[in-house]
């Protein structure tokens, strides 16, 4: 992927499923020469961890971190875990914004001071979507100085969404989830939130033989990425493993 | 009030030694609400241990009608005295209340052996005679002056105070489908009275140490003073 994509996403714990976490793959990536999105998550640790972990990050040389609220346990593989949410996303991006202030949340300073690109998530597609706007505002106030969204699919709705934040004047990096089948689409469809694939692009997977569906996949995926870059700052694509078929999403979406 | 749910027979069971004299005590005030610890429910539990064979030799749900267990002197006074030939031949007693309830009977019986016959499961509202739930979560530090009056520390499942977050779906969180997402409820309400703008001020993350356990309140004259972690805190109820 390298020469395609300018920085690669370090999800912390995605959908509360244990695995190793986000600050040492993003240190890894960093030496590897890879720009990391270190993502942390407000569910897995209190005020002190989310803001001692941010120091670390900074110490391994993590600049770009994208601040989030994760998956409530229940949704993971460790059902019976005790969910923190000490702070939520706008107070730990306010705290990793002080932390770049030269201080923590209780106001002592520190030695030296990070300099963190901070980011956050908005929904586009919620319904209603007044509090994410609201809320993405607030997160706009308390440091984000970018914004990365859920999966978007409907161009013509994503595109009002823009509208309507256009005064915020923040970038914002729109995300898409490789559509591997048309039953994987259904599934998101009925089961995550803010994501909502059109019943053609359905139809376009389900009429496609299993032999094209890649060659399908990659298609569709150029197609809106197309359709939504004139409204955005960037993309952020999420491919589930099918990694292989981001150079060539991104030649035939024309972003090189 | 205090919503219990009863445990299983069969863990109660568990609890005693061969042997063991047991006298029941219900309560009168929110467990009987909950159908755990009544009149009708002590004495149902009461025969229930019998056949199968545990030494049950009284059972009482103190009076007056409608008296919380956990209310001491009440509860001191019919174990020792309108009880007290029973109770002075137990070995232990099982507490079909809450924890606080549960904890009253120790105090109540010199620190006798106690077990306890519920599970305590959270503060609630008693909407109807058949339905209980949740609106406050005893944080020490209420703030749904700002939420349309509804609380999302008990509402929303991440307990979010600043909005919410991107998982719900159709109004319904992402932990369960059938269970409203506790800041749509906020702000529909919000909208309807017309204090949409509480949404958009930033709320400061919660003071937990308010929150740590165990907690007190001492009542004194014209003041009372509120004990945790954050300190002691008095409040007169005068100018």
């Amino acid at each position: 992927m390298e020469g395609y994509v300018t920085a690669v996403n370090v999800t912390d714990l995605q959908s509360a499923v244990m695995r190793v976490g986000s600050l040492a793959v993003s240190a890894r990536l960093l030496e590897r020469g890879i720009e990391p999105v270190f993502q942390i998550s407000c569910r897995d640790r209190n005020r002190l961890a989310l803001q001692s972990d941010l120091l670390s990050a900074w110490a391994f040389g993590v600049e770009n971190v994208l601040c989030i609220t994760g998956d409530h346990p229940v949704l993971g593989d460790h059902t019976e875990a005790k969910p923190v949410y000490d702070l939520d996303s706008v107070q730990l991006l306010k705290a990793a914004d002080m932390l770049n202030q030269g201080k923590d949340m209780t106001g002592h300073s520190l030695e030296s001071s990070p300099d963190f690109f901070l980011g956050a998530v908005v929904t586009p597609s919620a319904d209603p979507v007044e509090p994410q706007i609201i809320k993405m505002k607030k997160k706009i106030n308390a440091g984000a100085a970018f914004f990365q969204t859920q999966a978007v699919y409907e161009p013509d709705k994503f595109e009002q969404f823009m509208n309507k934040i256009q005064s915020f004047n923040v970038p914002v990096i729109a995300g898409i989830v490789l559509l591997k089948s048309a039953a994987m689409a259904r599934f998101m469809n009925s089961n995550v939130a803010g994501i909502n694939v059109p019943q053609t692009i359905i139809q376009e997977l389900e009429e496609t033989s299993k032999e094209d569906r890649r060659h399908k996949t990659v298609e569709i995926t150029a197609r809106i990425i197309r359709d939504i870059k004139p409204f955005c700052q960037g993309i952020h694509i999420m491919p589930l493993g099918w990694n292989e078929l981001v150079p060539e999403i991104i030649e035939q979406a024309c972003l090189n | 009030m205090h919503a219990t749910i009863q445990k299983p027979v069969e863990e109660i069971l568990g609890y005693f030694k061969p042997g063991e004299r047991v006298f029941i005590v219900g309560c009168d005030n929110c467990a009987a609400k909950c159908h755990s610890g009544g009149i009708p429910e002590t004495e149902e539990m009461a025969g229930r241990l019998k056949s199968r064979g545990v030494d049950v030799i009284g059972w009482c749900v103190p009076q007056p009608k409608g008296v919380s267990l956990c209310k001491l002197a009440n509860t001191a006074r019919v174990l020792q005295e309108e009880y007290g030939k029973e109770t002075g031949q137990a070995d232990s007693f099982l507490v079909l209340a809450c924890g606080q309830g549960f904890h009253t009977v120790m105090d109540a019986t010199g620190g006798s052996m106690v077990h306890p016959g519920c599970d305590t499961i959270f503060g609630g509202e008693t909407v109807s005679d058949t339905f209980i739930t949740e609106y406050c979560s005893l944080c020490g530090e209420c703030i749904v002056e700002y939420t349309g009056g509804l609380c999302p520390v008990t509402l929303c499942a991440k307990s979010l105070l600043n909005g919410p977050c991107g998982g719900a779906k159709d109004g319904k969180c992402e932990v369960d489908k059938t269970r409203d997402c506790g800041w749509q409820l906020i702000y529909e309400r919000l909208k309807a009275l017309g204090r949409l703008e509480e949404l958009s001020a930033y709320k400061e993350p919660k003071n937990y140490s308010r929150w740590s356990r165990p907690r007190s309140l001492t009542i004194g004259e014209g003041e009372v003073t509120f004990k945790s972690l954050s300190g002691e805190h008095t409040v007169a109820s005068h100018d």
